[in-house]
């Protein structure tokens, strides 16, 4: 099934990228959605391809993929629509430019992964190069965008990334259920927060633009 | 079941939401005495965990299970008659988050599982956002935003830390349950390179809630918009949770024979915040921002003990509790005068020892005991610390904290004495009153009775605790 697998992980390569070259953020947050359940299907794949069965995880990987693809994406969904945006997404880094960046992070993460010289299973250094480019897009996308709301994206992805990383680095046999769904639920409870303060932010200030808060500083 | 300790915070958290206001705030003060009480059947060792893949009782989960327990009865006192006598708004969100803040730094505290403990360290971050938010001014909107994100995104870190522990035990080829308790079992034979690499990733994570530079730029802003009992808690209680986490990996660096790697790295984190608080209190307009660096400077000084190790853990660990109680008593006090003066600008607020009498007593005491003098526990804290410094031949390190301290103790007293003698225009809004400052009473108490009397139980379970880094008075 290893095919399967690098169609996943190829389509959230593509995902990151089209987040870094998308201006509109209801684009934003679909991607984001569609990244989230490719990410929940990545175990079940590699689980798949080593022993040919499928186990309790199915049940998991439910839960994450209504969490990941379902209930985060609503809850900015929502969000954005009671949102005042004058300009959606108002990058600091242009598109172009974020585009490039993130094919130098491709580049960059094939390099580190072939460098770590790790003895991963057949087509985890696949897995670890989105994971890395995923994470590092995630950081690049909370600090080149002005708007609160993308850097809760940026957040996303990070977040994303790193559930990629331990997938793609520890073995299977370490997960434990109540563990993976205590994460989710930080995540989803932490979304759940964000949400409510862009909401403040934006009545306060009537926009949720990240320069209004900076009157706070020694 | 020792697992009732956070349990039962985070039920009756839930609880407050759904009940009247007069009996969410009985509620919280019957929980913080119950959970004092359970606390204390955990310390006797009267309670075991049963969920032993997850929980443990270990000495240094214990030390501040117990000064988070203690000073949280005192607080919560506070918090009654301040949300009394102000008409908080939202008061049930207040006492709910307050109960669920609770509940989560003591599942810290009993974390044995790596991950386990950074879920539970998140959701300290998420319970307590609502408490810096609860006022709803645009600067406590900042405030809460920069906290939420910053350290979300630092713990992330510390999740993929998490990770490469576990890599490393892979490439080990060793297959046991992943926690503290079994890790340092078999430290030895973990792979070096990815547990050195996992170190770091913790500490910057962990750092960035614990406030160590350059990752602290979340703390000052949150301490002085949250309400005063919230920053006591989030200054004396949290900042020691997220020590927790680096303390047990570096507990587990040291067994594994990288000991001399980790202290470095604790000791350059711990140098670095003590002089970035000391460069940003010289000219400090603001006492609530005043006493946040501070913190951050106090918690330098523990990683800094924590990393040179021998008597200087010691120190370190003596200089936790005792900060809790100071600090914790500081910023009540700080509170009173926010209420009296409604305002945190130095240059308006001063002469508060003629116009709040018992509310300048605790607060200059306060000062003193975090400055460093005696009878307060810091001092003999600080001694021990340097003392350790020299016995390790860090004398240049050992320079470099001194200069900070004074910097720092510089800064301080400037606006200490300001406020405390200086001039003032400012109308007085709110008198002090008995319940708001009992409690910084007794905290202060506290430090002078450890400092004078060390218990024999505390004293062994802060030998126990620094036993597996090699500390204690013959290391």
């Amino acid at each position: 099934m290893t095919h399967t697998t690098d169609t996943v992980l190829v389509i959230i390569l593509l995902s990151v990228l089209l987040s870094l070259g998308s201006s509109r953020l209801k684009a934003l947050v679909e991607t984001m959605a569609l990244q989230g359940i490719m990410v929940s299907l990545v175990p079940i794949l590699l689980d798949y391809g080593a022993d040919g069965h499928v186990g309790g995880s199915l049940i998991f990987v439910q839960i994450m993929i209504v969490i990941k693809g379902v209930l985060i994406p609503g809850l900015l969904f929502t969000a954005a629509r009671r949102m005042t945006i004058k300009r959606e997404i108002e990058p600091i880094i242009g598109y172009h430019a974020s585009l490039l960046a993130g094919l130098i992070m491709i580049m960059v993460s094939t390099l580190v992964t072939q460098r770590m010289h790790l003895t991963l299973p057949v087509g985890r250094e696949m897995l670890l190069t989105t994971a890395i480019t995923t994470l590092a897009a995630g950081l690049f996308l909370m600090m080149s965008r002005r708007k609160a709301i993308t850097q809760v994206i940026g957040y996303l992805m990070l977040e994303n990334g790193i559930y990629l990383v331990g997938t793609a680095l520890t073995k299977q046999s370490h997960t434990l259920y109540v563990i993976e769904f205590g994460v989710l639920l930080d995540l989803l409870v932490g979304v759940m927060i964000m949400g409510i303060i862009l909401n403040n932010i934006n009545h306060a200030f009537d926009d949720v633009d990240t320069t209004y808060l900076g009157s706070l500083k020694d | 079941m020792i697992e009732y300790v956070f349990i039962l915070p985070i039920i009756g958290g839930l609880l407050a939401l759904f009940v009247p206001v007069v009996m969410a705030r009985g509620l919280l003060i019957l929980a913080a005495l119950f959970h004092l009480s359970l606390t204390v059947l955990g310390w006797m060792g009267k309670l075991a965990p049963v969920y032993v893949n997850y929980f443990r009782v270990t000495p240094e989960g214990m030390l501040v299970l117990m000064v988070t327990s203690f000073i949280f009865v005192f607080i919560s006192i506070y918090a009654v008659s301040y949300a009394y006598e102000t008409n908080l708004q939202n008061e049930r969100i207040f006492v709910s988050c307050m109960l669920l803040f609770l509940g989560t730094m003591s599942m810290v505290a009993l974390s044995d599982h790596p991950i386990m403990l950074w879920i539970a360290v998140e959701a300290t971050t998420l319970v307590s956002a609502p408490l810096i938010f609860i006022k709803r001014s645009k600067e406590a909107l900042e405030a809460t935003w920069k906290y939420v994100m910053i350290c979300s995104v630092g713990i992330a870190l510390a999740l993929l830390g998490c990770f490469f522990i576990t890599l490393s035990m892979d490439i080990g080829n060793i297959d046991v349950a992943l926690s503290f308790s079994s890790l340092n079992l078999v430290a030895k034979q973990l792979d070096p390179l990815w547990l050195k690499t996992g170190f770091v990733f913790i500490v910057i994570g962990f750092g960035t809630k614990m406030g160590l530079a350059p990752m602290h730029t979340w703390l000052p802003d949150a301490h002085s918009q949250a309400p005063s009992a919230a920053s006591a808690l989030l200054s004396g209680a949290l900042l020691n949770c997220a020590f927790l986490g680096i303390f047990k990996v570096n507990a587990l660096m040291h067994v594994a024979g990288l000991g001399g790697f980790s202290s470095n790295v604790l000791v350059a984190f711990g140098l670095l915040s003590v002089l970035v608080a000391g460069i940003f209190i010289l000219n400090q307009p603001d006492y609530k921002r005043m006493l946040a660096y501070s913190s951050i400077e106090n918690m330098g000084v523990i990683a800094f003990g924590i990393g040179v190790g021998g008597i200087a853990s010691f120190g370190a660990i003596i200089h936790l509790i005792h900060h809790s109680l100071l600090k914790s008593s500081l910023f009540l006090s700080a509170g009173n005068l926010l209420l009296g003066f409604g305002t945190k600008l130095v240059p308006k607020v001063g002469n508060i020892a003629k116009l709040f009498p018992a509310t300048f007593v605790s607060f200059f005491a306060g000062f003193a005991g975090i400055s460093g003098f005696p009878p307060f526990g810091v001092f003999i804290s600080e001694i021990l610390i340097i003392i350790g410094a020299f016995q390790a031949g860090r004398y240049g390190s050992v320079g470099i904290l001194i200069f900070g301290l004074l910097l720092v103790f510089a800064g301080a007293a400037r606006i200490v004495m300001d406020i405390s003698f200086g001039e003032t225009s400012q109308e007085v809004l709110v008198k002090e009153k008995f319940f708001r400052v009992m409690p910084s009473f007794v905290l202060l108490l506290t430090s002078i009775g450890l400092c004078l009397w060390l218990p024999n139980s505390i004293y062994q379970k802060i030998l126990h605790t620094i036993e597996i880094i090699g500390g204690g008075f013959h290391g």
